[in-house]
């Protein structure tokens, strides 16, 4: 299996894809010639063509409109969203065209939208956002978030190949940093949680780019057997393996980079008390970015976004009691 | 008061099993008054109309009384035994027996009777209560290591057993299962249970179907040289390849993509792909690749390797095996070249792919000129049903799928 970075993985499925359906096609500002701010289409127009590639003005609205038109007629466009903040101009067409269109004209809308989030380089307040939580908001829209180069492909491929609109939250802090082993050829993983690392005592829930931070955090509790479950799907959200590890472990700590109000993580602690109460044994922990817009300045950012050490101390909190 | 102090008895009642089950009978009891049982240990066995299940006792203890004998049918929530708990007192009464007399008017017929929340400055976790709960145990005496003193789930679970790794599971198996990994090979000793049954459905699955169908088989060669190349460039089988050119001739013949259930004929829009896995000496199953038409081959490679997957390990659920409008076999790795396959009914037809053998086959140029090449052949069977269809559709169809087959990019 060859080792490929996350972004790599990103690119490896865009390839893949276009190059097993012709349906498939590719939108965004600066994807085509100037291979992506993030240079994950570098190359695809030269072998995919500018009808395939395509550049398109800086309107995300236009983007993610023209693309659910082209879903409805049969094509599989998959938009990219330079940075995932700018999503908000590309709202009303995701929000309330294409998340409503199989409920109101009973037709399929196959797009998939990759949203580049998260900070954690000091991209200030319009390029370190982590919007997901309001499409789990919004009915008819998938939300996933992959952590590993591997779930970043597979969650890649079943996104596009689903049906729904599939908002693809993949994190800018995990691009160059995460690299693993990719299984080469089309794999769809499916939209369920995935046990990163089991244990028994405490369970530290996650996704994204706070799976790793989880993982280095609970490396040594002191002998604690810590639990990572890993979400990779905020919509659907994997009630069962949540409930499974909550019931094993009794102990929940939950991260979100997002600001922490009505955060995916806040639903998955609402899902724990209303499901989960006979099984906890303290308090639902939650770890999570106050709710102020990220600062420029590095160690303002650091200050404000859940890191190892913040994790560890609820971790460490939590056993004890 | 006649029951002693320690002592507290918890009711057995007949358990809701589902929003539309108002009752249940008592099929076997597992225990006789004077037994002892462990809490979720099975303590009776209940058939409803929707299905037949075991009840779990609610608490470790001596049984007393059994109230309602097998055959019986009774409500929901009716008392249909007691278990006196011997371990500790609980820090109110609870709803013990009086004077010998069963209560008439359980306070809560469903649940096991809890500890308080509360004992003196002391509070409990949930976790904490049901554990005890469970158990019958005074939370009281157990020591607390948490924070203040605070009795932790690992105290409870120490006190009800010294060893708690050694604690029986509280809980079914959750059936979440984690990373996909590759399936370990089937264990030997396994093999007995499964086996038998399996067969006979099998069995009973074909012997229906060649009463039922009218069942024809057509064969048609196909040269492979095209597939052969292009399924090394990209990694996949040329059973996906089969699968796509199959998906494709279903569109241009949809009679073969339906189903005939008595007078019933449905043609399906979907294509809903049955691919037939081999269990080894275990049986065989045919999981679905829903709405298949709408995957490349490579889709369909991923696909069919990840429900061969899943049936190997034994992860399949029931939608997996459900809704299949048309069947491919595939059994030619030993080198077999023909077969007449059985219908899986209700369909209407199934497609028998084989191995691919090098032959010497007369080609001709595109001057007209004859020669004779080595080309990889295959002989794909289908075995339709005459009552839905006639042979001359038969061989249309598999034409057609030759002529996809044979021009493969």
């Amino acid at each position: 299996m060859p080792t490929l970075t996350y972004l790599q993985a990103i690119s490896s499925a865009l390839r893949d894809e276009l190059r097993a359906d012709e349906r498939v096609l590719l939108m965004g500002e600066d994807i085509g010639v100037f291979g992506g701010a993030f240079k994950v289409t570098d190359g695809f127009i030269e072998e995919f063509g500018p009808d395939r590639v395509m550049d398109t003005p800086l309107a995300e609205s236009g983007i993610i409109g023209t693309a659910v038109g082209a879903a409805v007629v049969g094509m599989r466009p998959v938009c990219e969203m330079q940075f995932s903040d700018f999503i908000s101009c590309g709202f009303d067409q995701l929000v309330n065209v294409a998340g409503k269109m199989h409920y109101r004209q009973g037709l399929a809308v196959p797009i998939t939208v990759r949203l580049p989030s998260g900070g954690g380089f000091s991209g200030g307040p319009f390029h370190s956002q982590n919007p997901e939580a309001w499409f789990m908001h919004s009915p008819g829209i998938k939300v996933v978030a992959p952590s590993t180069a591997s779930d970043a492909k597979g969650l890649l491929h079943a996104a596009i190949r689903d049906p729904n609109p599939v908002c693809y939250m993949e994190h800018k802090h995990l691009y160059r940093r995460v690299k693993g082993e990719v299984p080469s050829g089309v794999f769809e993983t499916p939209f369920t949680a995935r046990v990163a690392r089991p244990g028994s005592d405490l369970v530290v829930i996650a996704y994204g780019a706070m799976v790793p931070v989880a993982l280095e955090a609970t490396e040594d509790m002191d002998g604690a057997s810590v639990e990572v479950l890993d979400l990779r799907s905020l919509v659907p959200l994997d009630e069962e393996a949540i409930l499974d590890s909550v019931e094993r472990c009794s102990k929940v700590v939950i991260i979100d980079e997002a600001n922490a109000t009505c955060a995916a993580g806040a639903q998955v602690a609402a899902l724990i008390a209303e499901k989960g109460f006979e099984s906890l044994d303290g308090p639902v922990v939650r770890v999570a970015t106050p709710d102020v817009p990220i600062p420029f300045s590095p160690p303002l950012e650091q200050a404000v976004l859940p890191g190892v050490d913040r994790v560890k101390e609820a971790c460490r909190e939590l056993l004890a009691y | 008061m006649s029951s002693s102090p320690t002592e507290t008895v918890v009711d057995v009642t007949m358990p809701q099993m589902g929003v539309s089950v108002a009752e249940g009978t008592v099929v076997a009891w597992r225990v006789e008054p004077g037994d002892r049982i462990e809490a979720e240990a099975t303590i009776c066995e209940i058939s409803t109309d929707k299905i037949d299940t075991e009840v779990p006792a609610p608490a470790t203890g001596v049984v007393t009384e059994i109230l309602v004998p097998i055959g019986e049918t009774v409500e929901v929530g009716t008392v249909m035994a007691r278990i006196a708990t011997g371990a500790g007192a609980p820090a109110q009464p609870l709803d013990g027996g009086t004077a010998g007399a069963p209560t008439t008017e359980p306070s809560s017929p469903t649940t096991p009777p809890r500890p308080a929340a509360t004992n003196g400055n002391r509070r409990y976790s949930p976790v904490v209560q049901r554990i005890a709960a469970e158990h019958g145990i005074d939370l009281s005496q157990v020591p607390g290591t948490g924070r203040g003193g605070r009795v932790r789930k690992q105290d409870v679970l120490a006190f009800v057993e010294p060893t708690p790794v050694e604690e029986p599971p509280l809980h079914i198996e959750s059936p979440y299962r984690p990373e996909p990994v590759a399936p370990a090979p089937a264990p030997v000793a396994e093999a007995g249970d499964g086996l038998s049954r399996m067969r006979r459905q099998i069995g009973a699955h074909m012997k229906r179907s060649l009463e039922t169908a009218a069942t024809c088989t057509t064969w048609i060669e196909v040269d492979m040289g095209r597939v052969e190349a292009a399924r090394a460039r990209l990694g996949v089988t040329a059973l996906a390849f089969v699968a796509r050119a199959s998906i494709d001739a279903i569109r241009e013949h949809p009679a073969m993509n339906a189903w005939l259930e008595g007078e019933k004929y449905t043609r399906h829009s979907d294509v809903n792909l049955g691919i037939a896995v081999s269990l080894g000496d275990e049986g065989l199953i045919v999981p679905v690749v829903p709405r298949a038409h709408e995957l490349s081959v490579e889709g369909l490679a991923a696909r069919i390797r990840e429900i061969a997957r899943r049936a190997r390990s034994r992860q399949l659920t029931p939608d997996d095996v459900y809704g299949g409008t048309f069947t491919i076999t595939n059994p030619g790795q030993y080198g077999s070249i023909m077969a007449t396959p059985i219908i899986n009914q209700p369909q209407v037809a199934i497609l028998d792919f084989e191995a691919v053998i090098k032959r010497a086959v007369v080609v001709t140029d595109t001057d007209g000129n004859d020669s004779i090449a080595i080309r990889p052949m295959t002989i794909l069977g289908l075995s339709w049903d005459h009552r839905a269809l006639d042979g001359a559709v038969a061989a249309q169809f598999l034409a057609t799928v030759k002529r996809h087959l044979e021009s493969v990019p």
